[in-house]
């Protein structure tokens, strides 16, 4: 039979041995010091292994558990035989388990305090200054209720700077249909007869806005047949020319107006 | 000179206006009455509201009162909206606010002798929740700082007064009586731990 440890978090020192003797179902008036002292080492073996760093606290309360298990096996009788009466080496580590476990047990009841808490609302106090003859009334505040407002205004000031240091908003410059349009037709006009292909068109090929952008100003310009577009097999390159009204500028007034209207 | 009926009536329009808890010494000093009287007239008040069952009522917060929804009304309320839920504490913090609520006024190093762990940083965590603040110094070496609870714990923790909290040193008659039930524990299974290691 081994001993198995399940790694479980505990709030300290404490809360660790209180576990291990209410696990062990052992009276805390009569802890088997060796018993636990040797559970409590596997647990921090345990976490080492893991590598949990142990916190010193936990070496505290190991090397204090050890000095009691040592005072334990010590004989309680002098050199002569004669019954030494002392204290029990377990008392004060007893006392302070009540006292942790008392306050443990007080620890439950906020928490099932904070629960019913949770299920009443209030009313935060509005601002009444509307209602008082001195506006400037407020700042009649005690001390403390005044540094607690200004903590407050700086820890939110400091909030929104935290976010504003990591966090810019970048608006991403969109090309507009018109001014993409207005690019073709240029290029068009200037090589008259020329062939141009789509993807040389599509300024960034990465980006699927600016295909669609593209996309979309042909399909409008070949409406208003200021190009001529031809796809010669499927998913083939698209070829612009020039188309029979490539002189007039409808296409982009009319863009205009709706981008206008739009906005 | 108002009548009973009078001063009652305006202290529930004014707490109604003052939303916060509304301390009776304030209260008081508006009928220029003593604050038991006006204390008294409060608790009054809560009586009538508590028996009416009405969804509001009135809670004391340290010697202040406050109208506030009724506990059992919860779940109406959360069907209407959503209301923020503060994040419940940590059990550390809760043990933590747990020794400062009743060893108060308390340093630092009485809880970490308690808990046998550091607290400053579930203390910090607590200051900032504004359950709990420094109340002065100690006459100790190193004066250090003296905690205690704040009228915030007692609103969100539902605790009138300091006084109000539930006796914790009786736990030790309850350890008392589990212990002698399962004192019966059979060696043998501590015999087989001690082969073990």
């Amino acid at each position: 039979m081994s001993y198995k440890v399940k790694i479980q978090t505990f709030e300290g020192p404490f809360d660790l041995l209180v576990y291990l003797i209410e696990n062990a179902e052992m009276s805390i008036y009569d802890i088997r010091i060796s018993e636990i002292t040797n559970q409590y080492l596997e647990y921090i073996r345990h976490m080492e292994e893991h590598d949990v760093t142990v916190a010193t606290e936990f070496m505290v309360l190991a090397a204090t558990l050890i000095e009691i298990k040592s005072k334990m096996i010590l004989p309680r009788v002098s050199e002569t035989g004669d019954a030494i009466i002392e204290e029990d080496p377990r008392t004060a580590l007893v006392e302070r388990i009540l006292e942790y476990k008392r306050f443990k047990k007080a620890a439950d009841i906020f928490a099932m305090q904070e629960e019913r808490g949770q299920r009443i609302f209030e009313k935060p106090q509005e601002d009444i200054s509307q209602y008082l003859e001195n506006p400037d009334e407020y700042l009649s505040l005690d001390l403390k209720q005044f540094a607690g407002a200004f903590n407050l205004f700086i820890q939110k000031k400091q909030k929104v700077e935290a976010v504003r240091k990591h966090y810019t908003k970048i608006e991403r410059e969109r090309e507009t249909m018109e001014s993409r349009i207005r690019m073709i037709l240029n290029k068009v006009r200037t090589k008259i007869g020329e062939i141009f292909s789509f993807r040389e068109l599509v300024k960034n090929k990465e980006d699927r806005y600016d295909v669609v952008v593209t996309f979309m100003s042909l399909l409008e310009m070949a409406k208003e047949r200021v190009i001529s577009v031809n796809q010669k097999s499927l998913y083939g390159d698209i070829e612009v020319s020039a188309g029979e009204r490539v002189d007039e500028d409808t296409v982009l007034e009319k863009y205009q107006d709706k981008e206008v209207q739009e906005a | 000179m108002n009548s009973k009926k009078t001063i009652k009536s305006a202290f529930e329009s004014m707490m109604f206006t003052w939303g916060e808890p509304l301390e009776a010494k304030m209260a008081a000093d508006v009928f220029n009455i003593s604050k038991q009287d006006a204390y008294d007239y409060f608790k009054e008040l809560q009586a009538e509201y508590e028996q009416e069952g009405r969804g509001i009522v009135i809670r004391e917060v340290n010697g202040a009162f406050q109208f506030v929804t009724r506990e059992e009304n919860a779940d109406y309320i959360e069907r209407l909206c959503t209301p923020v839920k503060a994040k419940r504490l940590s059990q550390s913090a809760l043990e933590v606010l747990a020794i400062v609520a009743y060893k108060q006024p308390v340093t630092k190093g009485e809880i970490e002798a308690i808990r046998g762990i550091k607290c400053d940083r579930v203390m910090e965590g607590l200051m900032n929740k504004n359950l709990v603040e420094a109340v002065g110094r100690s006459e100790a070496i190193g004066r250090p700082i003296l905690y205690g609870t704040t009228d915030t714990f007692l609103k969100n923790f539902g605790f009138t007064s300091i006084k109000d909290l539930p006796e914790i040193d009786d736990i030790e008659s309850a350890i008392n009586v589990d212990v002698d039930a399962e004192e019966e524990k059979d060696p043998v299974a501590e015999g087989q731990m001690t082969i073990e290691f």
